[in-house]
């Protein structure tokens, strides 16, 4: 079933997101172009026209970035929450697989945002010669990072995107949560919404800063010095172990939503 | 077994409650009519059924399991809203049931969809608001399901449409099925109806076949119904 | 056929009233094979089971009957349907006279009333003319 819920949900969010992907690449070739000539010749009008084609390009590689969080969120909204949710929510599929095909495909959709921005970018830059140094750019920053911390730099590098990828779904989880909660009041839905994604907001914020309190006087932080000092860890191994536990974090946080978006779903549902 | 049984059932929103120690039970093959003023509690009667609202005390069971996903595959679910996705075209609603619902009938689907006109490209969002709600019964009542919960199918439409959704639900129930017609417009569907149940404020008020009220009380639940809940 | 309810007996007695109209009328004719109940049932607008009810007293009664296979049918027998024509007309009569009595006619005015109405009788002596 959750390949069903997730096929349905492509369907309807590939019809938003495609157009907006195909429109940024439309406006990365306009760039382009504007750059290799435009900008140059002394036809005012083509300069003009030029520098038009590069804010159309800035502005659709900001509009895409903002629309998929936006897309992601007001669909779990819309469908769930709203009078599609009568429909939805009495399919024969349980409340875990609802949220993982939104999830899922959030998910996907923010990874293939990321990609087509790269690509947009990419395409603007005009010739084939930037890509090559650029690529070949990033060769030698991997090399030097490696070089210089004696460790792996792709590895900092997977877990750095490993880090955003998770902090993409935590935060979406944050929004559907909030949503769940707020949408379980009988009258103003949305502004109890709003109002629990501030007041989670805090929470988290107040329990993070709580935690790094209490961990500076407590054995963990005695034990890290330890590493790094005593058993002499060199600095790298501290950033990787820091960058695996900020995962966990959001790991953390993301199950903490994820649990509080089901139990409202399934247990406090008050659909309109 | 009945296919839906309320076990005490009670439901609070705040303090108010909207079902107050409801007790019945609907046996297959019944077509039973919910009815109750305005307010009375029959949508959150249904809702329960569902699965959208959780009882504040007591139980309902469709055919002897709790409302969820497994209920969800029997129950075939009239909201009293319009709520199929208005992106979709008819062919992508159609799919949609289909996958969802293996006792789906999409043939029997595709008949009364062609028998009203309605193209398989066109988008709900483009049609009348009439004809989303005859699409959206279209759907449900093509699929074989265990239990019917149809909340007000004929509120707010005009009389043929009337006679046209009260036909579609005859000619297409499963027989072995229970349908659960939640209205307040009596007189129009007293004649499909083999039961009643009266709600009141939260509270059953009663239980009786059609028949048997026009035998022992010489009227028609439509009068019996003015009588009980006389202003 | 049309179908008509009346709010004061139950269904299934006005159903099994209509059906043996239609089989005297001739709307179905003897031997032949009746739509099925959930046809019918729709098409009189009637719950399905009450339609079965009202079809089981029929076959009961004998005015139909039933193949296991191939569904139900209108009896052959002529002098039955007579019979059942013959009771609907007595209970249309009886109705009728009880109504007129409850007007305040006579026996005699009733029956000159009717010579005048089927035109057998061309002048109206007395009664109150409503």
């Amino acid at each position: 079933m959750l390949r069903k819920l997730l096929k349905h949900e492509f369907r309807a969010t590939g019809r938003i997101m495609l157009p907006l992907f195909l429109i940024l690449l439309a406006t990365s070739v306009g760039a382009n172009l504007s750059i290799r000539g435009m900008l140059d010749t002394d036809n005012r009008f083509l300069n003009i026209l030029g520098s038009l084609l590069i804010v159309a390009f800035v502005v659709a590689v900001i509009g895409v970035c903002v629309m998929s969080m936006v897309v992601m969120v007001q669909r779990f909204y819309k469908n769930l929450l709203q009078d599609e949710g009568y429909v939805m929510m009495t399919l024969p599929v349980s409340t875990h697989q609802h949220i993982w095909s939104k999830l899922i495909v959030s998910a996907v959709w923010f990874a293939l945002t990321i990609l087509i921005v790269c690509l947009a970018c990419l395409i603007m830059a005009a010739d084939v010669t930037v890509i090559g140094e650029i690529v070949s750019g990033c060769q030698d920053l991997f090399r030097h990072v490696t070089a210089y911390y004696a460790i792996n730099g792709t590895a900092i590098v997977a877990e750095f995107l490993v880090m955003c990828f998770v902090g993409c779904c935590a935060m979406c989880l944050q929004f559907y949560a909030s949503l769940a909660i707020g949408h379980s009041f009988p009258n103003h839905k949305m502004a109890w919404s709003v109002g629990w994604f501030f007041i989670i907001q805090f929470a988290v914020q107040f329990l993070g800063g709580l935690l790094i309190a209490l961990l500076d006087e407590s054995w963990l932080h005695h034990l890290l010095l330890g590493w790094t000092v005593g058993w002499n860890i060199s600095g790298m191994a501290a950033m990787h172990l820091s960058m695996i536990l900020m995962i966990l974090g959001e790991l953390f946080y993301g199950a903490v939503f994820y649990f509080l978006t089901t139990y409202f779903l399934k247990r406090r549902l008050n659909l309109e | 077994m009945a296919v839906l049984e309320c076990k005490d059932l009670c439901k609070n929103y705040g303090r108010a409650a909207a079902l107050d120690h409801v007790s019945f039970a609907v046996e297959p093959g019944h077509i039973v009519g919910l009815l109750g003023p305005n307010g009375s509690g029959k949508t959150t009667l249904i809702k329960l059924a569902n699965g959208l609202l959780t009882p504040t005390s007591g139980e309902i069971l469709v055919c002897d399991t709790a409302p969820g996903k497994a209920t969800h595959a029997w129950v075939s679910y009239l909201p009293e809203r319009t709520s199929i996705p208005t992106w979709m075209t008819t062919t992508q609603l159609l799919d949609f049931y289909q996958d969802f619902y293996a006792d789906f009938r999409r043939d029997a689907a595709e008949e009364m969809l062609q028998h009203l006109n309605i193209q398989p490209r066109q988008r709900v969002k483009q049609m009348s608001k009439g004809t989303r709600e005859k699409v959206q019964l279209i759907m449900v009542m093509s699929r074989a399901a265990k239990l019917y919960l149809l909340d007000e199918p004929i509120g707010g439409v005009d009389p043929a449409t009337r006679d046209y959704i009260l036909s579609t639900i005859i000619g297409n129930y499963n027989p072995e099925a229970a349908v659960v017609i939640s209205t307040h417009l009596i007189s129009d569907v007293e004649k499909v109806l083999d039961e009643v149940i009266f709600i009141n404020q939260g509270r059953m008020v009663l239980q009786a076949s059609v028949d048997q009220i026009r035998e022992e009380k010489g009227m028609s639940v439509d009068e019996l119904f003015r009588e009980v809940f006389k202003c | 056929m049309k179908w008509q309810f009346s709010n004061d007996a139950p269904i299934y007695a006005q159903l099994i009233e209509q059906i043996k109209v239609g089989i005297v009328s001739g709307a179905f004719p003897p031997g032949e094979r009746l739509p099925s109940v959930r046809d019918l049932a729709t098409e009189a607008g009637v719950n399905p089971n009450t339609m079965q009810r009202a079809l089981a007293e029929l076959e009961r009664d004998g005015l139909v009957y039933s193949q296991r296979t191939t569904g139900r049918f209108v009896t052959e027998d002529k002098t039955m349907i007579e019979t059942a024509k013959r009771s609907l007309a007595e209970r249309h009569v009886k109705t009728f006279l009880a109504a007129m009595l409850r007007l305040g006619f006579q026996r005699e005015e009733i029956m000159t009333l009717l010579r005048q109405e089927t035109g057998e009788e061309g002048e109206f002596h007395g009664g109150s003319g409503v």
